[in-house]
């Protein structure tokens, strides 16, 4: 079952002779509690692609449905609702909030919906993420990968279904990227959640039940086999 | 700023702001018409109370009514009329939670009925592994029962029925194996324990056959380090990727097993100067019965790296491989710390 599905989707910037076509054409599927990771060079489309999946994008032409939901038909504000429930967003910089504590960081978004955490699943979550010690630290005072780790436990703990992670070990050595892609994949895993990962590294690609590869916009799976899976 | 504290941080403005309001009436309006304005706030305030009372009725019985509607829907297995999961309300962040539990009763009801295809495609798996040996004992039998052999005839037929009565006990011990990791009918056992001393115990399991065929196993790990892990099953799970390695690595070759601590995972890295898979069958050599056609004149049943990948799955690790042919495969198995 499908819980995202692309259909001839195109996203231009530009006009004229500048006109970038930075997705071209793209249909995909994305399986419901899988593991999709999206590999390409620099410039094929990934991140504008995650964009327009997660509703941060308005396409130029061809649809984005979630979960049933055709993404054109919703309003700003249906959107912004959207992207705040059913998606949660792990950026390669990760955005937290240098004033707020590693548990304010983390209970942002629920703030943001007026909602009260669920006490267990975020001590789950902290755990996971090995910031149990660290809920009162603030971001500055953590590693890289502790603070990306801060960044996945804010975008789990609204309980999203579809986590959108975009290069979120991009800026890592491989050591802390493995961990942290390990870390993104058991959780989604755990709490049965769709994960669509962008990588250029196709050692963190193998761990993905489902490879797609991007280029100038386009699908192009000849590097990796679709499906690859460990 | 603690997010949880929002709604008490509401509930404080509005006696505030009645407080700022009576001292400032105290301060600029003539006592003799204090009790009318008094009196009037008190029945504003009073009135004002009822109606947001009411509202207060009509939005719960709202919220009430969109509740059943939405169960009432689940419960026929459509769609609710008024899903509206995008809203700004109290209704449309319960309409998605309903939602999202009843997508995940429907995920178990999914699950259920792969599990019962996944028996039926083992069932026929065990059935075409088990076919080749038995008829194979049978024919030989056969044999032995009808003509009259020589000794050293009769000697080889007993060895290749022997061997092929090893083969169905081998397939017969690792389903076990496999039928306990994938009912979960055994108990992982974690303990915080010596790493080094589950790799010796998966080398000196391996070790027989690696001297038979001169290939050298090297170990690198601190014999300090302390992993959570269950020594047991995690040992199995090396001993396969080892009896991989072997298997697959050419006389005089070398086994290399490296272990790095990370924050969150225990690496350990077992490469090996053998044949090498190619990037098209990564996917494949995980999966239950799978035996690659260069690999086929090798002993096995294509159960050894299925088995260890559930065991480490089991203990939230996970396994990755790397590979160039001709000059060996690395497995790089990931164990939670």
């Amino acid at each position: 079952m499908d819980i995202i599905t692309v259909h001839h989707l195109k996203k231009y910037f530009g006009t004229g002779c500048s006109q970038v076509k930075a997705i071209d054409g793209v249909s995909l599927s994305v399986e419901k509690g899988k593991f999709t990771a999206i590999t390409g060079a620099s410039g094929s489309g990934k991140t504008t692609l995650l964009h327009l999946m997660g509703g941060l994008h308005k396409p130029d032409g061809g649809t984005v449905v979630v979960d049933g939901t055709d993404l054109a038909k919703l309003t700003e504000e249906q959107l912004t609702i959207f992207r705040r429930r059913k998606v949660g967003f792990v950026f390669q910089d990760n955005n937290l909030i240098p004033e707020l504590t590693v548990r304010e960081n983390i209970l942002f978004p629920l703030a943001l919906d007026d909602c009260l955490p669920d006490k267990f699943f975020f001590r789950e979550v902290a755990a996971i993420m090995g910031l149990k010690d660290k809920l009162n630290n603030f971001p500055h005072m953590l590693s890289g990968g502790g603070q990306q780790c801060t960044a996945i436990a804010r975008a789990l703990i609204t309980k999203p279904a579809i986590i959108l992670a975009d290069e979120p070990t991009g800026s890592f050595d491989i050591k802390t990227s493995q961990n942290v892609a390990g870390l993104l994949k058991m959780t989604a895993e755990r709490f049965r959640q769709t994960l669509v990962m962008i990588t250029h590294n196709l050692e963190l690609a193998q761990l993905a039940d489902h490879v797609v590869c991007l280029q100038d916009g386009r699908i192009q799976n000849r590097s990796l086999p679709k499906g690859t899976k460990l | 700023m603690k997010p949880e504290s929002f709604p008490s941080k509401r509930l404080l403005f509005a006696p505030g702001l009645l407080l700022l309001l009576l001292s400032l009436l105290w301060k600029y309006i003539p006592f003799n018409i204090m009790p009318v304005i008094l009196s009037a706030l008190g029945a504003f305030a009073l009135l004002a109370a009822v109606l947001w009372g009411r509202e207060q009725q009509r939005q719960q019985s709202g919220l009430a009514n969109s509740i059943c509607e939405t169960m009432d829907a689940l419960m026929d297995g459509r769609e609710p009329e008024n899903y509206h999961p995008y809203e700004d309300s109290q209704a449309s962040k319960v309409q998605l939670k309903l939602m999202q539990f009843h997508d995940k009763l429907q995920e178990d009801g999914r699950q259920n009925r792969q599990d019962k295809q996944a028996i039926q495609e083992l069932v026929s798996d065990i059935s075409h592994q088990v076919k080749t040996p038995i008829a194979n004992i049978q024919m030989f039998t056969n044999i032995l029962q009808q003509h009259q052999l020589t000794d050293d005839k009769r000697k080889e037929f007993l060895t290749t029925m022997a061997s092929q009565i090893n083969k169905l006990d081998f397939l017969m011990q690792s389903l076990i194996k496999m039928s306990r990791l994938e009912t979960g009918t055994f108990t992982l056992h974690m303990e915080t324990g010596s790493l080094y001393n589950t790799i010796a115990q998966a080398v000196s399991g391996i070790c027989p056959k690696a001297d038979q065929k001169d290939i050298q196993i090297e170990v690198e790990c601190d014999s300090r380090l302390a992993v959570r892990h269950d020594p047991k099953w995690t040992s199995e799970a090396l001993g396969n990727i080892l009896d991989n390695g072997v298997k697959y690595t050419p006389k005089g070759g070398k086994i290399h097993i490296t272990v790095r601590p990370w924050q969150f995972y225990t690496r350990i890295d077992i490469a090996d100067t053998g044949t090498g898979i190619a990037p098209e069958h990564y996917n494949d050599i995980f999966k239950r019965f799978y035996r690659a056609q260069e690999t086929a004149g090798e002993e096995g049943v294509g159960l050894g790296l299925y088995l260890a990948r559930c065991i480490i799955t089991l203990q939230k690790g996970y396994i990755s491989v790397r590979s160039q042919a001709g000059k060996g495969t690395v497995f790089s198995v990931f164990l939670l710390n």
